[in-house]
This record gives structure tokens, sequence and C-alpha cells, in this order.
């Protein structure tokens, strides 16, 4: 359907200018640092004199900054520099980490993270969208109050909060492990032995996102879910002669998905929040803490980096979830 | 509108505005407001409340003071630096509100600014504007900060410098919205059609609209500014020259609270902070909800509690031999809506009759209870209305005292439904087709999904849509053609009855015939009776055979439609004829009827229509006038008693 089309189309056009204006503001807010980045580096003594030419040479200190105006090429310019140098991947070395690139550093922290927001987003979603519809369902009753209360406490919790509490619950009773991602120096017996450790490890701070998320997602689901009912087509569903749970399946349950989809998109930003906060909560070596550990070592490189890749994640997982929508809501094609 | 809005005597319709006694009426707003209260009390008295000064250096510490356990001398216990916690949580207080409140300010300005200028200036640069706040809705905020923060450095004023210019999207999508809504009312184009500036513009209509709905905005940003600040302070990126919650929690967790079992250093700022945002949610929800109030109500709130009729009702007796028995007999219904003052009674004592084949006019002005009667007699009334009285015969079972089983297979099959406008009667997602295809299937099981299709398109076709739009959905139907569909959907299943409920209301006049006609053909070949309920005096005229008159929730008149026309009996039905055009003479003055029909709560206790009828007497506004029999048909009306000497 070229309609659909055009749909997408527009859709990754916005992507790619917020992609455009993210790259921009990433380049720019590294430049406001007092000093070159190169200098601001020189006070740290791990770097030796080859890291800071190596430094020099890579940003292209030596020239203008966005546009040359002094003759020659016009677009030789530490903006070009750093454009060309993300073209390659190259996203520079880090300070703390000698000798290490920051995509690498990168690749192996987002993949980390990956495992804690994914089955977190699964329970929250599953959980959230089956509570908010039941508390819709019985607006008013005690479930109903009982699942707002819960939500609005969840909201008002800060995540890492949660995670304290959660963390003090889990080694108190339950004998769980603090920190990490595995048990330090353990020897494992087979795979199974391995994955059981990585679960042990993995439980507490997934509950604690998937929880921050659930109160979230169970409120919007909610208000959704009230509206739709109220919508005269459930009265035509009705009068069909549909029963409560068909009408719900057939005729809401899509309706009311349609802004959820949306708006997990936008709260996507909250899930990245959450997740910074879950890992310096229990040491998780993802993109959150390294972007917290590479604030308090100073390590511009790894944290405009992490920054970088935060927001490309969540530009391209809203991206998905307007390709969703548009295969959802046949109305698209309207706007 | 809405059924619900139309009939459940709610109106949402309304601007915003702060409704005082609405917001008093939350508890939650209340408690909301006093949680926020006490913490502002204790930032303000800090020095006086706070045992301990917990900027005052400490001198002479041993390990022993490090995490102390609650006692009476330190009741929350101290922290990692053998400082007392009670004292640096009231402490504490003062930072966190000074960030919220700043930093909410901030984020209120600016978002303000943008969301109004977006919102009112049209052309390019509002598109350019929302388009920026869409962007800045895409990067993930606390990322940003982090990154701020850490390059310019964590001091206090940037700290709510960062939160402020970070937090501005909300409120901007917000004020956009209201501020388009509010600049195509009527008031604001004729303002502006005489001449007013676009600052007098926004100063009177706009911003009165939006600043309502920005307090209770506010509020919430509060609380988003407040996690914010905590969440950086125990990421480690505080002031370090101030004590806040978020760094209590910080410097706790970091330096061993948890292996020394140390709960109440961790605990006590962490509940502070949840006392702070609970407190503000719940008056932000509460503000929210006094500005805007929402419908409280659904289709599908407890099924099943539309009928608080006593007892079973014996059915009327049958017809005079050699007559046909009517299909439907509706008998002294009564319906009742909630209401915050008690129940109120939007119908009282209906009762008509509906023969096969048979086109009935159900007519009257808007809110004389006509689509009540109808959504009673089809039992979809919506939650909080149900009958109280009377029964409704359809071909001799009562569906007022149908269990809901029985009464879904009785749905669609036997009486079936078109109703208001039709634009959000069809189910926006799935396809026309499908719709009907799933009324056929439900009620006959066993008909394949391509034999259902068929028909489905056959349905189509004889409503005059060609069968392979079927396919497509509601939204690229023109209103008249969804009006057609959803006669074909009332006729999937061949029902004895239809419906239809100003089912030519917000169509053009070529459009109405169209429907008309149809509905009218759809009578006669199928032998159904069509209960038709409007306003419009015409378009009864056009098709009906008997017109049922009510007013006030009460049937003023009924006869045949030809008899009604011609010898109207009732003084409301010999005015609302005068009120509508008459083809036959065209020069004949139209008159309105003066005044407006009777409220819910406020119900004459005599005739319905006595006040404003130009021949009402005594008795009128005294007595409730029984039916009459009169030109052959009935009337209740003390006129036509024959006791009254006529004046």
């Amino acid at each position: 359907m070229s309609q659909r089309g055009g749909y997408l189309l527009r859709k990754v056009g916005w992507a790619l200018v917020t992609l455009a204006v993210v790259i921009t503001l990433n380049f720019l807010l590294f430049r406001i640092l007092p000093g070159d980045p190169a200098t601001a580096g020189v006070r740290d003594p791990r770097l030796n004199q080859a890291a800071i030419e190596d430094l020099r040479a890579r940003f292209g200190l030596d020239k203008p900054v966005i546009l040359n105006l002094e003759g020659g090429n016009p677009f030789d310019t530490q903006f070009t520099a750093y454009l060309a140098a993300l073209a390659r991947g190259d996203l520079g070395t880090s300070f703390a980490y000698r000798d290490r690139d920051v995509s690498e550093l990168l690749g192996e922290a987002l993949v980390n993270t990956l495992w804690l927001i994914l089955p977190a987003e699964f329970f929250a979603i599953v959980f959230g969208v089956a509570l908010g519809l039941f508390a819709a369902w019985r607006r008013g009753r005690t479930a109903d109050v009982a699942s707002v209360t819960f939500s609005l406490f969840m909201w008002a919790l800060p995540i890492f909060f949660l995670g304290i509490i959660l963390l003090i619950a889990g080694v108190t009773w339950f004998d769980l492990p603090v920190a990490g991602r595995l048990t330090i120096g353990a020897e494992y017996a087979s795979l199974a032995d391995l994955a059981w450790d990585v679960g042990r490890h993995l439980l507490l701070p997934t509950l604690t996102l998937g929880l921050a998320l659930l109160g979230e997602y169970m409120l919007i689901m909610r208000s959704s879910v009230l509206e739709i009912f109220g919508e005269d087509y459930i009265l035509t569903a009705r009068a069909k002669g549909l029963s409560t749970y068909r009408i719900i399946r057939h005729h809401a349950l899509r309706n009311a998905m349609l802004p959820m989809v949306t708006l997990i998109a936008l709260t996507l930003g909250f899930t990245v929040a959450g997740a910074i906060q879950v890992e310096a909560v229990f040491s998780w070596p993802g993109l959150g803490s390294l972007t917290v550990n590479a604030v308090s070592d100073r390590d511009y490189p790894v944290l405009q980096g992490a920054f970088l890749l935060l927001a490309v994640s969540v530009i391209v997982a809203n991206l998905a979830a307007e390709v969703v929508y548009g295969w959802l809501d046949p109305r698209v094609v309207e706007d | 509108m809405s059924v619900i809005e139309a009939t459940a005597q709610i109106s949402t319709a309304t601007e915003p505005r702060l409704r005082w006694r609405s917001f008093l009426s939350h508890r939650s707003g209340l408690i909301g407001a006093s949680m926020l209260i006490v913490a502002i009390l204790a930032a303000v008295f800090a020095p006086w409340i706070a045992p301990y000064d917990p900027y005052a250096p400490v001198v002479g510490l041993t390990p022993d003071d490090i995490f102390q356990a609650p006692s009476p001398q330190h009741l929350l216990g101290t922290d990692d630096g053998g400082k007392d916690v009670l004292s640096s949580l009231i402490y504490g207080a003062r930072v966190s509100l000074l960030v919220g409140f700043t930093a909410a300010a901030i984020a209120i300005l600016i978002g303000a600014l943008i969301g109004l200028v977006a919102g009112y200036q049209r052309g390019w640069f509002g598109s350019l504007l929302m388009r920026i706040t869409d962007i800045f809705l895409v990067i993930p905020d606390l990322a940003l900060m982090i990154v701020l923060v850490a390059i310019l450095g964590p001091s206090l004023r940037t700290i709510i410098i960062v939160i402020g210019i970070l937090g501005w999207t909300g409120t901007a999508r917000l004020v956009r919205a209201q501020t388009l809504s509010v600049r195509e009312r009527k008031y604001v184009m004729r303002a502006k059609a005489v001449g007013a500036g676009d600052m007098h513009v926004l100063r009177k209509h706009i911003l009165p609209a939006v600043l309502p709905l920005m307090l209770a905005n506010m509020v919430l940003v509060v609380s988003l500014a407040i996690l914010d600040e905590s969440s950086l302070a125990f990421l480690g990126l505080g002031d370090p020259t101030v004590i806040s919650w978020g760094q209590m929690l910080n410097f706790a967790f970091d330096r061993g609270a948890i292996s020394a079992g140390a709960w109440w250093a961790l605990l006590s700022p962490g509940f502070a902070i949840v006392w702070v945002v609970l407190g503000t949610t719940l008056l932000g929800t509460a503000l929210e909800d006094a500005v805007n109030p929402r419908l409280k109500r659904h289709h599908l709130e407890s099924p099943g509690s539309d009928v608080a009729r006593v007892g079973t009702v014996a059915p009327p007796p049958p017809v005079a031999a050699g007559l046909e028995e009517p299909i439907l007999r509706v008998r002294d219904l009564a319906i009742e809506f909630d209401s915050d003052g008690g129940p109120l009674r939007a119908v009282d004592g209906v009762s008509f009759d509906l023969r096969r084949g048979e086109t009935l006019g159900l007519v009257g002005e808007s809110g004389c209870g006509k689509t009540t009667t109808v959504l009673g007699i089809m039992r979809l009334l919506p939650p909080g209305g149900r009958i109280v009285e009377g029964s409704v015969w359809f071909d001799g079972d009562d569906l007022v005292g149908l269990d809901g089983p029985t009464l879904r297979s009785f749905r669609w099959t036997r009486l079936s439904l078109v109703f208001q406008g039709a634009m959000n009667a069809l189910n926006p997602v799935r396809s026309v087709g499908d719709q009907i295809s799933e009324a056929i299937r439900l009620h006959a099981p066993s008909t394949s999904k391509q034999q259902a299709a068929r028909r489905a398109g056959e349905l189509l076709d004889r409503v005059g849509i060609p069968a392979r739009r079927a396919r497509e959905y509601p939204h690229t139907y023109s209103g008249g053609m969804r009006q057609r569909a959803m006669i074909a959907l009332a006729l999937a299943c061949d029902p004895d009855v239809i419906v239809a409920d100003e089912p030519t209301t917000a169509l053009d006049v070529m459009i109405q015939a169209q429907i008309l006609e149809l509905l009218g053909g759809i009578a006669r070949d199928f032998g159904m009776g069509i209960i038709l309920v409007t306003h419009d005096l015409g378009v009864v005229a056009q098709v009906c055979d008997r017109v049922v008159v009510m007013y006030g929730g009460v049937v003023a008149e009924e006869n045949d439609a030809a008899t009604l026309y011609r010898e109207p009996q009732h003084p409301y039905t010999q005015q609302l004829l005068q009120s509508f055009p008459d083809v036959a003479h065209p020069d004949r003055p139209l008159r309105g009827i003066p005044g407006s029909p009777p409220r819910l709560g406020a119900m004459p206790p005599g005739c319905r229509f006595a006040p404003r009828c130009p021949h009402a007497f005594d008795r009128c506004n005294a007595e409730r006038p029984p039916e009459y029999e009169a030109a052959g048909g009935r009337a209740s009306c003390f006129l036509l008693d024959p006791t009254e000497a006529r004046p």
C-alpha cells in the first residue's frame, strides 16, 4: 500500500532528523567543556603524551569548530572530523580503561543492559496491560482502587530507592547476591550452573525495573481502556449480543493497545532513566553503570559515546513503535 | 456526542476551570495537600524543629557514633558521618522543595510559552516549535541531565537550571492542545472577527482557559523535578555543599549502610522522597480531575444491574380478535438515572405497541426521553440508568425479565439498532465487512467464514455500497455510507424489529432522503417493524405509519401519522407542528415553542407541558392528566376531558 509506505517514509525521515539533532547536540555538548577536550584530559595523570597527541589529531583541535571561514575547504572542521570518525564507528579511546575503544566498551555494556531491560519490559507490559484492563473493567471497585493506589505508590518511589528496598529484602531473606552479574571467582561445572548464577544476579534488578514500569503502564492502560469502554462502538457490540469477554477481546483490547504502543514508546526515556538507576544500585555492568562511572572518572569519550548510544537506542525503539502502530491502526494514512 | 453523554445527564463539554467544590470533595487531593504542607513547614522551620544542626562540623567522631541505631538521642539513628539522620532529613526538605519548585517554574514557563505560540501561531513557526518539542521528547532526559551536570559541575543552581530546561516538553504539548481547542471556539473566532488583537485574545480568552490546566500540570512537574534531583544526587551528581535526600541515600548506600544493617539511614530519606512525591501526585491528579472532570461511566460496568423492578408483571390482554398481535408492546415503562441528588426519572410510564411491517415515529425535542426509552427497551441503558417499572413484551417474552444469556441470544436476531450519527458506532480498527460477519457468525455459528463474508457483501450491496468495500475500514466511508453500513449491519440477522435512533442527524438533506427511503423500503420488503426516533417531524411525515409524541419523559400523544398531522390534539403536538416547515402550506409562518423542556430534577408537578402551554389552567398545574381517546388516538391533556368546560 503506497499510503502506508508514505507513512513509514515520513516516520523514518523524522527519526533521521532527530538523529541528526542528537548527533549535533552530542558534539556541541562536549565543546562547552572548560578548555578543549584534550587539555581537560591532561589534568588526568593517567594520560600520557601519546594519548594526548592522539586526541588532538582525532578531534582536529587545530581546526575551526563548525565552519571554516578562513579560506580553503569550508568543511575542514572539527565537526566534520567528528562526523567522519562517527561514520567509521570510531568513538575514541577511553581515558579510564586505557587502550580500550569506547565502541567496544559500549557494545559489551549494551548487551548487559538489554539483558536487564528486555525481561523487565516484557514483565511490565504483560502485567501492566492485564492489571490496567482489569482495573478499568472493575472501575471504582476494590480491585480498581487497590491497583491505582499500588501504581501511584510505585510512581512516587524513586527507582533507585525501590532497588535498595528490594536489595535489603533479597539479601536478608532470600540470600540473593548483592551486586554484579556473576559471582566473582566462581567456577561453573555446567552451562546450567552459569545460567542459574546469572539468573540469581538478574532477578532483583529486573524485578526493580519491571515493577517501576508496571505502575506506569498500568495507569496508561487503565485510562486508555476506560475511554474505549465509553465509545459508541462498544454499545454496538453489546447490542449485537456479544458477551463482555468477547467485547473486550475483539472490540476493546486492540483499540486500547493503540495508545499503549505510542505511550510505551514515549516512556522509553523513563525506561533508560530506570535502567541507569537500577544498574547503579546493583552494580550491573551495563550502559548506566558505564555512564555513572564515566562521570566520576571524568572519562569524557565514554560519557559522550554512552549518551549517543542511549539516545540512538531510544530513537530506534521509538521508530519501531511507530511502525507497529502503523501496522495496528488502519487510520494512520490519514494524518 | 456519545450515547453516554447524550443520555446519562453528564456534561463534559464545559470550559476547563478549577471547580473548588469538586476539588474539596476529593479526599485524596486533600490528603496530598496536607502531606505537602507538612514538608513545606518542615523546610521553613528546619532550624527550630531539627534537634541538631547537620551543617555544623562534627568533632571528636568515634567509630561508635557511625550508623547508630535509633535511640531517644537520635530518633532516626545516625548516618555514615555520625550525624543525626532526623536533622538531615528536616534540612533536606529545603533542598528538595527548592529544586522542585524553582525547576518546575522554569519548565512551566518555557513549556507554556512554546505551547502557546505553537498552538496560536499555526504557521511554519508554530509547527517548527512542535517538531522541536517532539525531538526533545525522544531524548532520554536523565542521561542528558547527567551529561550536562557532569560537564557544568554539580552546583545547586546548575542542577535547578538543567532540570528546568529539560522538563518543559509535557507542559508544551498540553498547553498547545488546549490553546488549539480554545482558539477554534466560537467566542474567540467572534472576538477576532470584530478585530481584537492577538494580545487581547491571548490575555482575555486563551490564558483563562489554559491557566487552570497549567496549575494542575505544575504540581505534577514539581514531583518530577524532585524525583530528578534525588536521582542525580543518588548517582553522585548532587551539590556536595548542601544536604538533600538523594545525597543522604548516596552517602549511606556507598558507605556500607547495607552491610552495616543500617536500614534507618537508607529508609528515612527514601520515604521522605516518597512522602513529598506522593503528596504532590495526589494533589496534582485531584486538581486535574477538578479542572477537567472525566466521564465516570462506561458500557461494560456491572452487567445486569439495569433493572430494578420489583416482582413480575402480567402480560397485557390480547388485542381484539381478528387483529394481528403486535410484535412489541411497551407497558408503563419507567427509567431512572443516578445523580448526586438521588435518582432522577427520565422516562415515566411510557406505553405503545408496534406491529410487524409498521414504522413508528418516536418524536419530541431533545431531552424528552426518546433515546432513553429505546435504550431501555433494548436493555442497553448506560450505567447509572435502570428500569424501575413496567415491561417490554416482545412476541410474548418480557425483555425486562430476561437474564443475560437469553437476552444476548435475543439481540440482533430479533431486535437490532441503528444509532445516532453512526460516526463512532462502528469499530475503527476492524473492517466493515468483518463487523457484519461477526454478528452473523455469532448468532449462526455453523456459518462458514466465506458464507458470512458473502452475506455481508450482499447486505452492503442491498444498502447501496459496493460489496468489494466490505474489506475497507469505517474511516474510508463517508458519513452517509457509514450510516448505510450501519443499516446493513442491523439487517445482518434478519431481526423482527429495528430501532433507528436519529439515523439522519448530521447528514445533509440529500443523504437524509436516501437513508429514509432505504429504511422505508426495508420495512416493506422484509416486513420488519421499525421504531424511528427523531426530533424532525419532516422525517416522520415521510416514512412513519404511526407517531408517538413524547414530552418530559411521558407520552403526550399517539395517533396514526396522517391524523396526527391533520388533527393534532395535544397543544404540544400543535406547537411542534407549527415549528416545522410544511410543504403543503409554505406561506404559513413558522413559530418556535417558547421556553425549553423541563430538566430532570425539576419536573412540573402537574402536566409537564403546563409551564409552556398557552391553554394551561389551574388543574394542569396540580394534576397529571390521564390519557383521553381523541381523533382515533390518545392524548394526555385536560382539554380533552369531557367534564371540563372548554375554554
